[in-house]
């Protein structure tokens, strides 16, 4: 990448110091609601200071092959970004005066990754304490300032979902997070993406694999049928808690409207419930559940729940054995978030396929691949790849699978998942194809913010460039400019 | 010529020392004549008495009339300053039990608050915000000497870790204390984000809440429990005639005056995030709210800026690997010479969150975090890192008062207060500060000089580390060969692990296994009791280092790990006999 693109974006190659104060100087992006804490600038650089991205107001991306997820690849294209949104794609546009231009030549834009299933960022996985833990908000744990984050960015991906991990059959509220690594922790949380909720079928749950200490009890529930009874016995507590509410209401309006003298007291609210809560938002269409599944059996279990309890399973992720009823997920408005090709590794991962993907896809069902780890993370694209080897996927339709359909099944393709005007700039630019082997992503931008560049990063080989340059001009010479 | 009449000092206090009698305490009316007197609230006098009657002090003046009765203490050349008052003590108060699992299982299993089953004593588990400390406190008079002869004359004393710990009492360092001596109870609800262990496989032995996220859903419920009992409390005292009589609960009881908004949370929390969510608590509740330990408080200005309330800053410094952004320091890979360079000014920024805090407007105390031999020292450094040594005296003496709701009895040296009193060679705050003679009540206690410096170890006067009682000889070397059984405190609850060690002079080589898989590695150390090791696991796919440092006491040992970007973590252990 030329130094143009660089100095421009990053404010002074790199250096984290100088990027700080140029931060406090320019102040922050537009499209990130700036956060007080930044504002007050720390008085000296700490070495512990993670870099935080100046703001560009204006930006272009020229002669690069954009492909938008929405409308196909455009060769030699531009897509100009201001105020952190993309406010214009296409070929032969006019690159606006005063733009920071980031030549595109020979590089590979795609829309910034999501990642529909992530337990990355957070304190704390699983309150495995209880098997519904509804109360419990993955948001509380949420923390700003691992390096898997970075890791993340350099891998593309933009945004993703902060699950709740699959040690009970009914977890905690999910949070949807965009990685602006190096932000305080409130300002990663993706505004405006809808509520959620980890559910867990299965194995996991049931916790058959878990050695229980001599003289304690074993936790409910034990099977599958335990764990449709878990579900349907929260819902049901959770529906007379909706009834209650509902009666105080009617009753709280009656009461007000009642000017005699023998109204008597106010009536009395329910007792409030962190944990029924989000079960009724979940009834009331309020929250995404994210379901946890690996067997046909359990997704139709769960389907059937659902629907006695007047509620939609938004997706099933994992969800391997979804090849075996993707008409019935099609049917029900349910979406799928699976792995590429990982089975086998537990007796309920064992009837999969890695062409699920592309059956599910052929079949219409909204499907993504997701990581599940903070490693695969970094190469979801290589995982959106597989689609194609297996099952013959659409170059289109697998790049899809990481930016697009996940963003719907998220409730924010509003704001991101495709190179669409007026949607937020989250791009990752590549070296060469995202689905070659050897492609690697050179640069990620969130709300037009560039969050990772390759040439600035803590690479070994930037870190020995810097070493090289830091050597006397007179060393230099007298080895015969051998560096 | 400062360093001069420094070893002039040490040497006649040593002389001094030796004629005093170790820890005499005596009554009685006292006149403190010929001193220096900071009186923190009404400035300094240069050459003053201090007369002090029944516990209180009776005249403070430059000319004030010595009393026919008195016994006189003629303090030429010395400095008298109000007591220290550290509000992060757990002086005589038993400690919430471990997490759950492994040794500690017994006293998780027991439900939230109930009695065990093996025993009448009641077990604690870190949910009982009814706990009143002042009904049980036991000190040693050891840990309460120590605490004296660092000059802290009260310390505020609560448990350690839960999250509902209970209420504390605000103590006074006599050597005999107990409930009829605690000078406010209860000051505060204290909380903290400690659950009960268990994670992933809960599987039965853990208890709600386990986790970070089931502690703060935990303790929503509950101001939401207790909001709604008020309520309910409340109509029935209005209309006790056809109102449902509510239940009696001690728990959510104790946490009524608290939802009002009659007595503050002391929210134990040192990290950026800590700060924010427990801020985000108070303020989703309109809970009076105090941080407790702040240390990364720097971090999080606005939040406290907005908060509008006190801060009790903790001087026990947090080491790199704890502090937030530290993975990505660490990744940046560093050449060696500028990583020493980040880690100076890394510490200097630690040092500096007082004086940031301060500069940013936030009114605050000092306190010692839990480790008292090295208070005073913290504060030096802190002092050092930019915060004015003025406000330091107040932050350890008028604010803590302040905070504790005791201004108008202790804190400084005026008529009416509390004789709490602290007599020097030298500024309290300054190098050479040698604490003399403490007041608690009127009752003057001898200070015992503290142990000399190790002669080991250049120098560096580790004052922290051997406690009370030890050193002048030679530190013995720890014996770490054979098998341990290690239980490490992890963030999802108990795990266990098996070190086997071969020792060799100051180093050792050995095995760790746990379910995490065995790893060999080399190049353990030892220092006098310490020791570290490191080797290399592979967690989630992820290979890291652990970093493990420890204190060695017989066939136990204690101290935490580190591993890498999941944090570090506390751990116990045993030898295998």
């Amino acid at each position: 990448m030329k130094a143009g693109p660089r100095d421009c974006l990053t404010a002074g190659g790199g250096n984290i110091t100088t990027v700080l104060a140029l931060v406090a100087l320019v102040g922050l992006g537009q499209a990130v609601k700036p956060s007080s804490s930044l504002a007050q600038a720390a008085p000296a650089p700490s070495p512990f200071a993670m870099p935080v991205p100046a703001a560009a107001h204006l930006l272009a991306i020229t002669n690069a092959t954009i492909m938008t997820a929405s409308h196909g690849t455009i060769q030699r294209g531009t897509v100009i970004i201001r105020d952190g949104r993309i406010a214009e794609v296409g070929q032969n546009l006019q690159v606006p005066a005063g733009a920071q231009v980031i030549d595109g030549t020979g590089k590979y834009v795609i829309p910034g990754i999501i990642d529909a299933h992530s337990h990355t960022a957070i304190e704390a996985v699983n309150e495995g304490t209880k098997s519904v833990t509804a109360e419990v908000r993955i948001e509380d744990a949420l923390r700003q300032d691992p390096i898997s984050l970075y890791r993340e960015l350099a891998g593309g991906v933009t945004s993703a979902l902060v699950l709740h991990g699959s040690a009970n059959t009914i977890g905690g509220q999910s949070i949807t997070i965009k990685l602006r690594y190096g932000l305080p922790v409130d300002s990663m949380i993706f505004q405006g993406a809808p509520p959620g909720i980890k559910f867990a079928l299965g194995e996991n749950v049931r916790q058959t694999n878990v050695t229980v200490p001599a003289g304690q009890q074993r936790r409910f529930p034990y099977t599958r049928m335990g764990v449709e009874e878990t579900l349907r016995d929260a819902f049901t507590r959770a529906s007379e808690y909706r009834a209650k509410w509902t009666q105080y209401r009617a009753d709280s309006t009656a009461w007000t409207h009642n000017r005699a003298r023998t109204r008597g007291l106010e009536p009395l609210p329910p007792a409030r419930d962190l944990e029924l809560d989000p079960l009724v938002e979940v009834m009331e269409g309020k929250r995404q559940v994210h379901a946890h599944s690996y067997r046909s059996d359990e997704i139709l279990m769960l389907m059937g729940v659902a629907h006695d309890f007047g509620f939609h399973v938004n997706d099933f992720t994992h969800v391997l054995e979804g090849y075996r009823v993707a008409d019935e997920l099609l049917a029900s408005g349910s979406t799928a978030s699976t792995f590429a090709d990982m089975w086998a590794y537990k007796f309920e991962a064992y009837y999969a396929t890695p062409y699920n993907a592309a059956i599910l896809n052929e079949r219409g069902v909204v499907v993504s691949v997701n990581s599940d780890s903070d490693e695969r993370a970094r190469r979801l694209y290589q995982e959106a790849a597989k689609g194609i080897h297996y099952g013959g996927m659409s170059e289109d339709d697998a790049l899809k699978m990481i930016t697009l359909n996940p963003a719907r099944q998220l409730g924010i393709s509003e704001h991101t998942g495709s190179i669409d005007v007026g949607k937020d700039a989250d791009i990752a630019i590549f070296n060469g194809h995202p689905f070659a082997p050897s492609s690697r992503v050179e640069m990620t931008l969130i709300d037009g913010r560039v969050f990772f560049d390759r040439s600035t990063a803590p690479t070994l080989e930037y870190r020995m460039q810097q070493l090289r340059q830091r050597r006397p001009a007179a060393a230099r010479a007298a080895s015969g400019g051998v560096e | 010529m400062q360093r001069a009449w420094s070893r002039a000092a040490t040497l006649c206090a040593a002389l001094i020392v030796a004629f005093a009698s170790p820890a005499s305490a005596q009554e009685g009316t006292w006149a403190l004549t010929n001193a220096r007197i900071e009186t923190v609230t009404h400035g300094v006098i240069e050459r003053g008495t201090i007369v002090i009657r029944d516990g209180l002090i009776v005249a403070v003046a430059a000319d004030a009339a010595v009393p026919a009765d008195a016994r006189v203490v003629d303090l030429t050349g010395r400095t008298v300053f109000p007591g220290i008052i550290d509000l992060t003590s757990s002086l005589g108060v038993a400690d919430a039990a471990p997490p759950a699992g492994g040794r500690g299982a017994a006293a998780a299993a027991a439900p939230a608050g109930g009695p065990s089953a093996q025993s009448t004593e009641r077990r604690f588990v870190g949910l009982e915000p009814e706990r009143l400390v002042a009904d049980e406190l036991k000190p040693t008079e050891a840990d309460i000497s120590a605490a004296r002869g660092v000059g802290i004359t009260a310390v505020l004393t609560a448990p350690s870790r839960g999250a509902f710990r209970g209420r504390s009492a605000l103590v006074p360092l006599r050597d005999s204390v107990g409930a009829r001596e605690v000078i406010r109870s209860p000051v505060a609800l204290h909380m903290g984000y400690q659950g009960t262990g268990g994670g992933f496989g809960g599987g039965g032995r853990a208890q709600y809440p386990g986790t970070l996220l089931g502690v703060i859903a935990y303790e929503r419920q509950h101001f939401y429990d207790a909001r709604r009992q008020a309520m309910l409390e409340d109509r029935y005292k209005i209309s006790p005639r056809g109102t449902p009589r509510p239940p009696n609960d001690e728990a959510l009881d104790a946490l009524i005056p608290v939802v009002k908004g009659e007595m503050p949370v002391f929210f134990a929390a040192g990290n950026e995030n800590e700060i924010r969510r427990a801020l985000g608590i108070a303020h989703e509740f309109g809970i009076q709210m105090d941080i407790v330990g702040a240390t990364e408080g720097f971090r999080a200005l606005d939040a406290l800026q907005a908060a509008k309330r006190p801060v009790i800053v903790s001087v026990d410094y947090p080491r790199a690997p704890d502090v937030t952004g530290w993975a990505y320091r660490s990744a940046q890979r560093l050449p060696p010479n500028d990583s020493a360079r980040a880690d100076s000014i890394g510490a200097a920024q630690l040092q500096g969150n007082a004086a940031a805090l301060m500069r940013a407007g936030v009114k605050f105390a000092l306190a010692s975090g839990g480790r008292t031999a090295d208070f005073l020292p913290n504060v030096r450094k802190a002092i050092a890192a930019g915060l004015p040594r003025d406000s330091a005296l107040a932050d350890l003496t008028i604010r803590p008062a302040e905070i504790a709701g005791v201004a108008e009895q202790l804190g400084s040296i005026e008529t009416g207060k509390a004789a709490d009193l602290v007599i020097t060679d030298g500024d309290l705050l300054g190098d050479s500060a040698k604490v003399k003679m403490v007041f608690v009540d009127g009752i003057r206690y001898a200070v015992e000089p503290p142990p000399p410096p190790q002669a080991a170890g250049g120098g560096r006067g580790r004052f922290g580390r051997g406690g009370p009682g030890r050193g002048g000889a030679a530190p013995e070397m720890a014996q770490v060969a054979g098998t341990w059984d290690l239980t490490v405190q992890g963030s999802e609850g108990p795990t266990e692990a098996t070190a086997t060690l071969t020792q060799n002079g100051a180093t050792f080589s050995g095995n760790m296994n746990s379910h995490l898989g065995s790893s060999d590695f080399t190049g353990g150390t030892i220092d006098g009791r310490h020791v570290t090791w490191s080797h290399s696991l592979v967690i989630n796919g992820q290979s890291m280092t652990a970093s493990w440092s420890g204190d060695i006491d017989g066939t136990h040992i204690s101290g935490t790990v580190a591993a890498g970007e999941m944090g570090s973590f506390p751990f116990t252990g045993e030898k295998k006999p």
